[in-house]
């Protein structure tokens, strides 16, 4: 007997796909102490940033108003920790600055931003613009949808690229540099804590302010 | 007067010089539940994981019974003078025998006491211990009271947890009876380093009892008594115990200044397993250092903290000058207490 509407999974045979917990074969009862027994008072940090850096954050600003700011990248001149000085390559949307975590170190960032769902993704690398694998996917969500008030919601997330342990482009690196931006990857929590702190800091002092988000100098 | 004399601004310190304890009857083994369980699934709940054993107190045996035997140890170590001379009587009963009235009257009446101040103290629940070490020490420390005794005793096992219907519950197994006392003096011997108090009135309410009926539990008729949560609150619980229980522990290393990690012994209450390893875990201990008698006793609500302590004191596992850090949360959250001891009772 089924209860579905619709023929979930009748393509597989019944229990051949392991660990697979739906009502059907696992009720509340037997599900209840599973989720509990998931549940910590701590997790271990590798346990929560391992392969992924999440980060997210309220921020009392126009949600419309931020994406448009996000989306411009010369804004991460003014809320990054360390990305200074940028400017436009040859290449049109890509852009070339220092990350200033590295001596002498460039920085080649394109962003990829969409409009309607209001995502802004910095593919970004060190050193050359050629494979850009540092991904920093963001997503501004209108507050008044997920908190019932105004504002906006940023959610960020960064993935453990395999290059982050091992630099593959390492003829462009520049003589002597002895960090590599992966060697920060455990930081990396914290790091993105501080610059999306910085960003809320800035929008919510323009938008308290009456000044537009996006400064005049970026138009 | 000397106005810079620090006995004129800083309260006198408070000990806990001893501890004793008490468990009813034979141990109790899972299998009396298992027989009455409604599924095999159910027996195997992990929220309610059963410990292998408990007490339970016989049907006509007083909280003043147990409070009675619990003391006896103390008595022995401390001379027949000890009783008449306690100045506070603080009682913790988690089933009263007359609902209107708490044991402590009779409890002093039966032990030839003779106390100053004596307080049926209800709403510590779990963290009933530190909750009397708290009262105990302020009286101490603002009167010319000078020595206290506080009983924690947990009662509800034998009584409400074997009733017909409430026996076949996956929590059923998990409680067990037995009664634990502290001895509190106003000197520096073993002081009590810092007490963490709380109320949570935005959790107050959460934990039922009912009697399975239409009926109020003072009215004649069908339904057998117990204390629940509704299954959707049971999650809400287990995450507030979480982080109320090393919230309120954290606060007291802070101003100690101690780290969690540099406790010498961590004793909580027990409701089952998960909480004891989340509950070291979040204090950054090793299990080692987290003794519980979970598996010997059950859940053994505001009992089970001085249990402990008796047991680990008395297997020598409790060093003097070590720092024990005692931490409980009660009922469905609404209280939580945490205290750090200058242990000084080694035997």
């Amino acid at each position: 007997m089924t209860t579905s509407a619709l023929p979930a999974l009748s393509d597989i045979p019944e229990g051949v796909v392991p660990g697979l917990l739906r009502i059907e074969n696992s009720d509340r009862e037997a599900t209840t102490p599973v989720i509990l027994e998931m549940l910590r008072s701590v997790y271990p940090h590798d346990q929560i940033f391992g392969d992924y850096c999440p980060v997210q954050g309220y921020i009392d600003c126009p949600p419309r108003d931020l994406y448009e700011y996000l989306a411009d990248t010369r804004s991460l001149e003014e809320w990054t920790y360390s990305l200074r000085g940028f400017t436009e390559t040859e290449e049109p949307g890509l852009w070339e600055s220092y990350d200033r975590l590295g001596p002498n170190t460039k920085i080649y960032t394109r962003t990829v931003a969409n409009p309607d769902a209001m995502t802004v993704d910095y593919h970004c690398a060190w050193d050359q613009g050629e494979h850009l694998w540092m991904v920093y996917l963001m997503r501004v969500v209108d507050a008044q949808v997920v908190f019932d008030k105004p504002g906006s919601v940023v959610l960020w997330t960064n993935c453990h690229h395999p290059f982050y342990d091992r630099n593959p482009y390492q003829d462009t690196a520049p003589e002597g540099r002895k960090v590599w931006v992966g060697d920060f990857w455990e930081m990396f929590s914290a790091g993105h804590q501080l610059e999306l702190d910085n960003l809320k800091a800035i929008a919510e002092y323009r938008a308290s302010n009456g000044l537009p988000i996006t400064p005049d100098w970026m138009k | 007067m000397d106005f810079t004399d620090p006995r004129l601004t800083s309260p006198p310190p408070v000990s806990l010089v001893d501890v004793a304890s008490y468990l009813p009857g034979e141990p109790v083994g899972t299998e009396y539940f298992t027989q009455f369980s409604r599924s095999e699934r159910m027996a195997k709940n992990v929220m309610f994981r059963a410990p292998k054993a408990r007490h339970h107190r016989g049907r006509d045996e007083t909280v003043v019974d147990m409070a009675e035997r619990a003391v006896a140890p103390l008595v022995d170590r401390h001379g027949t003078q000890l009783l008449p001379n306690i100045d506070i009587l603080l009682t913790h009963t988690q089933l009263p025998d007359n609902p209107v009235l708490g044991a402590g009257g009779e409890l002093a009446r039966r032990l030839n006491m003779n106390p100053h101040y004596v307080f049926d103290v209800h709403n510590g629940g779990c963290a009933a211990f530190v909750h009397m070490m708290w009262l105990a020490r302020t009286i101490m420390q603002t009167t010319d009271a000078r020595t206290a005794l506080i009983v924690a005793t947990q009662n509800c096992a034998g009584p409400v947890f074997t009733q017909t219907e409430i026996r076949k519950l996956a929590q059923a197994p998990v409680p067990g009876d037995g009664c634990g006392v502290g001895l509190l003096v106003k000197d520096g011997s073993a002081p009590i380093l810092d007490i963490e108090c709380r109320t949570y009135p935005e959790f107050a309410g959460d934990m039922e009892f009912s009697t399975g009926s239409e009926r109020k539990y003072w009215e004649p008729g069908e339904g057998q008594g117990c204390v629940s949560f509704t299954e959707s609150k049971v999650a809400k619980v287990f995450a507030r115990g979480n982080r109320l229980v090393p919230e309120v522990a954290h606060e007291v290393c802070k101003r100690i200044g101690v780290k969690s990690q540099d406790i010498d012994t961590l004793v909580t209450n027990q409701p089952n397993r998960l909480f004891l390893r989340n509950w070291h875990d979040a204090l950054e201990l090793p299990a080692e250092r987290h003794p519980d008698t979970f598996d010997q006793c059950g859940n053994l609500f505001a009992a089970g903290i001085p249990v402990t302590l008796d047991t680990e004191n008395q297997a020598g596992r409790l060093r003097n000058g070590s720092v024990v850090l005692m931490s409980a949360f009660a009922h469905a959250g609404d209280f939580a207490g945490a205290a750090a001891v200058r242990w000084g009772a080694a035997r």
